[in-house]
């Protein structure tokens, strides 16, 4: 069979012998952080208070809604302060569950009750855990409402250097493909995996294990996991303009949904852990972990031996499209998908010149738009003529800027110009 | 582990590496096999030719910047990439004059006078071309022969329009015109050698295809289509093909950035587009050569070509 793909992209070349994929555990932090706010939508109202004993799983905060997801101590111990606002990794602030950990790691009795799996599934404080942490159940009671046909699993490592999907199909086949199928019966859909053709052993131990599900096999091209060029590649339709997936009857989840669901429904156990990758040039041999949701940013990267990145860079996420946080003091989300630490001779400058209208962007950008010119339509403050040029298309995948040969901050000037438009329009 | 400094900035964190002036290196190092039989044909003049092309368009560069006060951009290399592709299209007897007078325009006209490179309607090197072969048709049309023996010591295309097709047939064979056994400008009689420099310059994806392979089908096709209908009148598609500045125009000046389409559609086009005009004017037009005469008009197009936009997702 013919692996799909797409127009444009990055063909990047990296690496990944010798890179460790069997999820080590990192030992929790003496003393966890756990934001109250973990997903798309509103903070959960805290459900403990300072001074509080809690084990893992209880219950910090509860979902009261359809924009809120549940969190769980994943620590046992004490409770030592209920923070209103700790920095996120987008510069924003959330309430937040402080937790001295006993040493103990006692599990609490889980209070997930039930056996209708979509209700598990809220329980477990489960969010796609993919680029936009929305609360799942939510996902899946719009996806069902507007009778979607298909459901997409994104198998496809999110960048070049992060492995944790490839990782986590080679080891846990069977547990995602219990979730798939968990998730296709909820919304009585045909269920789709997307996967690199180069992750052989994830193709192989997917394939024995997918049951009904239709793997459907990718070129290893960048940005392949971004859902619009997931479903194209995958269903052959293309999402509207400012459209959703479910437009075109298609709804797409992450492989580490997947297996979260088949834990929640299965197991009835609560979303406490997520797979990271850790890469970059600052980290001697890239590994995939399994870290306790809370944990530091900086414990995770010292159990990877990375012990200095003073004038470095660290990343949330992968080397295009991660966000780099100014202080690793911040702990892993639900959001957290990898983290890539470059050093100090690996960052870029970027000391922009003048477009020469060399056409590379335009040939890699995989949306087919004129990156250089709606680029420069928002920095010259022309939004009205960007929007013409349909800037609100581009899905910040940075291709463009990756290829510029005089080094224009493409997507620092395309998002300014995305949100003027936004705030004009909300304000209108 | 204490993390002090950490660097935040926007995305993306990496980059490819690729610069205007890795661009122009691997330019020049396409070049070198046309230089290089350049300097077997041509000996000392090819040298000479490119020493002071290359040189003084590294001047004008800087002594332009200085009085416009913009930052010196040397390190670029656009002016020595652009004053070595000059000197391809001079004859070997330039004198030193004309390649100054030449290498200024280029700089001047072509670049600095609209505020810097990328702002440049025009591609440079064929502005000061133009000007040197309106200006000063004699010196431009000065042959020298290369070593060998010969039938004629006119460039291909001039016999084709003095003499006519049979006269061509019977003065040069397709070994002698790919190896550039002929009269003409330094850097234009090997197709052989642009050829291997240009295959260089696709492989390393410094040039988008599309502008070369549409300028080569266009001179193909449209030439065929007279050829096939009189053959006794109209040249074979392959001696357009390996015959005067087609090869160097397609893969070397048609490709110049800032004055080509950006969008590949675009791209393919424009170089048809070239590749029709470069025929059209080899057989009804004034000059005896008319690719890099195609490549200035064609490039006046530009701006409505940009227009051929890819499609948009979900659009
Ligand atoms: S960041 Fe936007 S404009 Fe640039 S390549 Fe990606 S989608 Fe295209
Ligand atoms: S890649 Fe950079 S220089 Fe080239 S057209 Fe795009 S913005 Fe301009």
């Amino acid at each position: 069979m013919k692996s799909g793909t797409f127009p444009g992209g990055l063909c990047l070349s990296v690496q990944t012998a010798g890179v460790s994929m069997s999820f080590e555990a990192v030992p929790p932090s003496r003393q966890v952080t756990i934001p109250l706010q973990q997903h798309v939508g509103s903070p959960c109202g805290a459900a403990v208070k300072k001074g509080a004993e809690v084990k893992i799983g209880d219950i910090l905060g509860e979902s009261s809604g359809p924009d809120t997801a549940a969190v769980h101590a994943t620590v046992s111990g004490k409770v030592t302060e209920v923070v209103k606002k700790f920095p996120d990794m987008h510069g924003g602030a959330s309430p937040a569950v402080v937790i001295e950990s006993d040493g103990q790691n006692a599990v609490g009795e889980f209070s997930m009750e039930g056996s209708d799996p979509l209700t598990l599934i809220e329980q477990a404080g489960i969010v796609d855990l993919d680029r936009e942490p929305v609360p799942l159940h939510t996902k899946l009671v719009a996806a069902k409402e507007k009778r979607v046909n298909t459901l997409v699993v994104s198998g496809v490592d999110v960048e070049p250097h992060m492995t944790n999907r490839s990782a986590l199909l080679a080891e846990r086949a069977s547990d995602v493909a219990s979730g798939m199928e968990i998730m296709g019966g909820i919304l009585g859909a045909k269920v789709c995996i997307g996967v690199s053709e180069d992750a052989s052993g994830a193709v192989s131990s997917i394939c024995a294990a997918a049951g009904s599900a239709n793997v459907v096999t990718l070129k290893p091209k960048y940005p392949q996991s971004l859902k619009e060029l997931l479903v194209k590649a995958v269903v052959g339709k293309e999402i509207p303009s400012s459209g959703v997936p479910e437009d075109v009857g298609v709804t797409v989840v992450s492989v580490e949904t997947a297996l979260a669901v088949a834990r929640a429904v299965n197991e009835k156990k609560p979303l406490l852990e997520r797979f990271v990758t850790v890469a970059g040039s600052a980290v001697g041999n890239p590994r995939n972990v399994l870290v306790k949701i809370g944990t530091l940013i900086q414990d995770v990267l010292e159990f990877c031996g990375v012990s200095s990145v003073s004038k470095g860079k660290v990343i949330i996420g992968g080397p295009l499209m991660g966000v780099a946080i100014s202080s690793t003091d911040i702990p892993v989300t639900k959001e957290t998908t990898g983290i890539y630490v470059q050093e100090k001779g690996e960052v870029t400058d970027f000391p922009s010149g003048v477009c020469v209208k060399c056409g590379l962007c335009v040939q890699v950008c995989p949306l087919g738009l004129m990156p250089f010119l709606i680029s420069g339509f928002s920095e010259s403050g022309s939004y009205a003529m960007a929007e013409k040029e349909d800037i609100l298309t581009c899905n910040e995948c940075g291709c463009c800027a990756y290829v510029c040969p005089v080094l224009i901050p493409m997507v620092q000037w395309i998002k300014l110009g995305k949100s003027e438009i936004r705030a004009q329009r909300s304000s209108e | 582990m204490k993390t002090p400094e950490l660097v935040v900035s926007a995305i993306p964190h990496i980059h490819s590496g690729n610069s205007i002036r890795k661009i122009m290196i691997n330019i020049m190092i396409a070049l070198a096999p046309a230089v290089l039989i350049g300097v077997y044909f041509f000996g000392m003049d090819t040298i000479r030719v490119i020493a002071i092309a290359v040189g003084s368009a590294i001047g004008w560069e800087l002594l332009l910047q200085k009085i416009m006060g913009r930052p010196v951009a040397i390190n670029n290399l656009t002016g020595a990439a652009g004053g070595l592709i000059l000197a391809m299209i001079l004859p070997p007897t330039a004198p030193w004059w004309m390649i100054c007078i030449g290498t200024l325009i280029m700089i001047l006209l072509g670049k600095e006078i609209y505020g810097g490179l990328g702002n440049n309607p025009f591609n440079g090197v064929l502005i000061a071309w133009v000007v040197l072969q309106m200006s000063y048709p004699d010196q431009m049309m000065y042959w020298l022969a290369p070593p060998g023996d010969f039938m004629t010591e006119s460039p291909p295309l001039e016999v084709l329009k003095t003499e006519g097709v049979q006269a061509v047939s019977e003065y040069f064979s397709t070994g002698g015109l790919l190896m550039g056994n002929t009269t003409g400008f330094i850097g234009e009689v090997s197709s052989l050698m642009l050829l291997i420099g240009g295959a260089y310059l696709l492989i390393k994806k410094v040039i988008p295809w599309q502008i070369p392979a549409g300028f080569l089908a266009g001179i193909i096709l449209f030439s065929g289509i007279f050829w096939l209908a009189n053959p006794q009148e109209y040249a074979n598609p392959f001696f357009h093909l390996l015959a005067g500045g087609a090869m160097i125009a397609a893969f070397f000046i048609a490709t110049d950035m800032t004055s080509s389409p950006v969008t590949p559609k675009g791209m393919l086009i424009f170089g048809l587009l070239c590749g029709v005009m470069t025929v059209v004017i080899r057989q009804w037009g004034a000059w005896d050569d008319g690719a890099y005469y195609a490549v200035f008009l064609i490039s006046v197009l530009t701006p409505l070509l940009d227009k051929i936009k890819p499609k948009v997702y979900g659009r």
